[in-house]
């Protein structure tokens, strides 16, 4: 059952990509200023919405886990992190091919890519945490921590970034078109957009999602077989 | 028979899918005793680990009072235990380790009680020297102390008689005989069957994962091996 | 609140005794600064921003070894279980490992401002006075979150390279508010405008000290 609903949503994705493209590269005009570059914004949005969002999934689902205990918990978390890890890279390269042409540097410290950036690091930090620390409870538990921690962190992030940046002119580096977005084109494209990235991540998650839960179920399952045949044994 | 101290159902660790031992019942109450002998690295120190909480079991439980030893977070925390690590702490003398614990169990008068324990441990003498100096018999006679002064219902003791020598086994004897007296209900483990100046502690054994009675594992054994060769 | 007491008191002996974790810390702090201002040499006039730079630096890693330290002390012969068998909240024994590594972070920032003084010809004054807040809570914040941190990395294979990858971009906010804060004491700014530096500062302390004392609990206990 579980089957159709994925390879549902795995439709639905593909017919928003395919018209977030379409809008993205066709349907929306160019823009005046940067050109066709600045098409690129109506990915590289999106990418770091979702992003922003995974944040709150990790805390949320590393909360419920810590408070209820149940695997699937964890399996969600773990899953929302390596997905977010994904869309938060795809953010910063986005950023990066965006900031090229534009401004002649692959990369600018501005505000939000610097943002972007840090949260990369913390999701880099809880992978390499779970790496490390393997397969147990208790390392699911740390992650838990360190993921409800990161989310927190989140806030005061974009706030200390945005303080940080105003203080130096010199550098400051407008995004012309983000908020001056005149075309109303412009705007379904990238409304349509936001809908298949969100789209695309909900499916990349259930996937993601669906590969952990099998192989809790299978460790829960061994472990069982090994409680079973300790019993077992000790009953001859 | 009045309400159990120690309760234990069904419990069972592993590690990995390795079992250290399953379906482990006990039942300890007011004044009564247990002794569980195995072999060195047969799992009873995780045993007395996870029987005190500070493990979590794969499953089943461990109730002292009725409640999970695991999440026993509060004033009512009445379980002594004496492990393989002293938990004791090197650079602190003797008398400071048993204030500092002292303090931490709201014991009133904490230098009277450490100076009473370091004489009934027989280590009034050392009492101010830092642990770090101390014999391995001494540091176990010192967590002992440690295990006991705050007069827990349930004293889980993991080879209280390790490292000491004949006055030390006599003195240690004589703490848990006067436990049982005080209603207290107390869990040794061994390598060997202590003898404990004539208490009649339940005997168990841990072999293969599995609590049995003391002496039926060692025949069943036995027989499988004649039967073999 | 006599747990967070008794175990205090129990670390700053032991500290006194031994002198371990603060004499290792001051000469680390001392020997960042010194390599740092060797490296960039700045010229007249802008050694404000280096020496915040410098200071702040030395304050991160200070403040990661500080906790790892003081949670070490539990790691002999097990005594954090005799912790965590006793009646005292986990809560209790967050707080005092972090008031010990707090405590111990003091003593090295101060070591670390007196150099600077040394090195930048500051006076005594109103520059120093207004650097006391910034570093004061950015020692608060490093220590709130290390300590949590570095319970998880000690469990943990390569937990001492773990350390700061967690750390330090969790501390990234604080440190941008420290720094710039000190560059402004240290060039003569008045209290009303380090005031927003002041406050994202205090909002990272009491945030992190909340979390570590509500989630310490979980990384505590062992398994």
């Amino acid at each position: 059952m579980k089957n159709t609903w994925q390879t549902g949503l795995g439709l639905v994705t593909l017919a928003a990509m395919v018209a977030a493209v379409y809008m993205a590269l066709v349907g929306a005009p160019t823009e005046a200023e940067q050109g066709a570059v600045q098409r690129i914004f109506y990915f590289h949005v999106p990418c770091a919405m979702v992003t922003f969002a995974s944040f709150g999934l990790v805390a949320i689902a590393g909360a419920l886990y810590l408070w209820l205990g149940s695997q699937i918990w964890d399996d969600l978390e773990y899953a929302a992190v390596e997905v977010g890890m994904v869309f938060c890279t795809l953010v910063l390269i986005t950023g990066s091919i965006w900031a090229k042409p534009i401004w002649g540097a692959w990369w600018t410290w501005d505000s939000r890519l610097t943002t972007t950036f840090i949260l990369w690091l913390i999701y880099g930090g809880y992978l390499l945490l779970r790496t490390f620390g393997g397969d147990t409870p208790q390392v699911a538990r740390f992650a838990a921590v360190v993921g409800i921690i990161g989310a927190l962190d989140v806030p005061i992030i974009v706030v200390s970034v945005r303080l940080w940046r105003t203080i130096h002119p010199a550098v400051l580096l407008t995004r012309q078109g983000e908020h001056g977005l005149q075309d109303p084109r412009m705007v379904a494209a990238l409304l349509i957009s936001m809908l298949a990235f969100t789209t695309l991540f909900v499916w990349f998650l259930s996937l993601r999602f669906k590969m952990l839960r099998v192989h809790s179920r299978l460790t829960g399952l061994k472990r069982d077989l090994a409680l079973w045949q300790a019993a077992g044994e000790g009953g001859r | 028979m009045s309400q159990p101290i120690l309760e234990v159902h069904g419990l069972a660790k592993l590690y990995g899918t390795t079992p250290v031992f399953s379906g482990v019942e006990l039942k300890v109450g007011p004044g009564e005793g247990v002794q569980i002998i195995g072999r060195n690295g047969v799992g009873k120190s995780t045993l007395i680990k996870t029987l005190a909480g500070l493990i979590a079991p794969t499953s089943g439980q461990s109730l002292v009072f009725g409640q999970e030893s695991r999440w026993l977070k509060s004033g009512e925390r009445r379980v002594g235990v004496l492990a393989h690590q002293s938990m004791l702490y090197p650079n602190l003398s003797a008398r400071e380790n048993l204030e500092f614990y002292a303090e931490l169990y709201s014991i009133p008068s904490p230098s009277e009680c450490a100076s009473q324990w370091l004489e009934r441990v027989g280590l009034e003498a050392a009492a101010d020297k830092r642990v770090r100096t101390f014999s391995r018999g001494m540091e176990q006679r010192l967590a002992i102390a440690r295990a006991m002064f705050a007069e827990p219902d349930l004293l889980l003791l993991d080879e209280p008689f390790a490292a000491l020598d004949g006055d030390g086994v006599a003195m240690v004897t004589g703490l848990i005989k006067e436990a049982i007296a005080r209603g207290r209900a107390v869990l040794i483990t061994a390598h060997a069957p202590m003898e404990l100046g004539g208490l009649r502690f339940e005997m168990l054994e841990l072999v293969r994962g599995r609590l049995a009675p003391y002496g039926e594992e060692g025949r069943h054994a036995r027989l499988r091996s004649l039967s073999a060769g | 609140m006599s747990g967070f007491g008794a175990i205090l008191r129990k670390d700053l002996k032991l500290e006194m005794r031994t002198g371990d974790s603060t004499i290792t810390l001051i000469a680390l702090s001392m020997l960042i600064l010194v390599v740092l201002v060797l490296a960039f040499n700045p010229a007249e006039g802008r050694t404000g921003d280096l020496a915040a730079g410098a200071l702040w630096v030395a304050l991160i890693f200070a403040g990661m070894l500080g906790s790892s330290r003081a949670l070490v002390a539990e790691r002999d012969n097990s005594c954090i279980l005799g912790l965590l068998l006793s009646p005292i909240d986990c809560a209790q024994i967050y707080a005092a490992k972090l008031a010990a590594a707090f405590i111990f972070m003091m003593v090295a920032e101060a070591a670390a401002v007196i150099l600077l003084m040394l090195f930048f010809n500051l006076e005594f004054g109103m520059k120093l006075a207004l650097l006391a807040p910034p570093v004061i809570l950015g020692a608060l914040g490093v220590a709130a979150v290390s300590t949590l941190l570095a319970t998880i990395a000690s469990r943990t294979r390569a937990g001492d390279l773990l350390l700061p990858v967690l750390v330090v971009p969790i501390f990234v906010p604080a440190l941008i508010a420290g720094v710039k804060a000190s560059a402004a004491a240290l060039s003569g700014a008045t209290m009303a405008e380090l005031l927003g530096w002041i406050r994202l500062l205090i909002a990272f302390d009491v945030l992190f000290v909340a979390a570590g004392y509500l989630l310490f609990d979980y990384v505590v206990v062992e398994d």
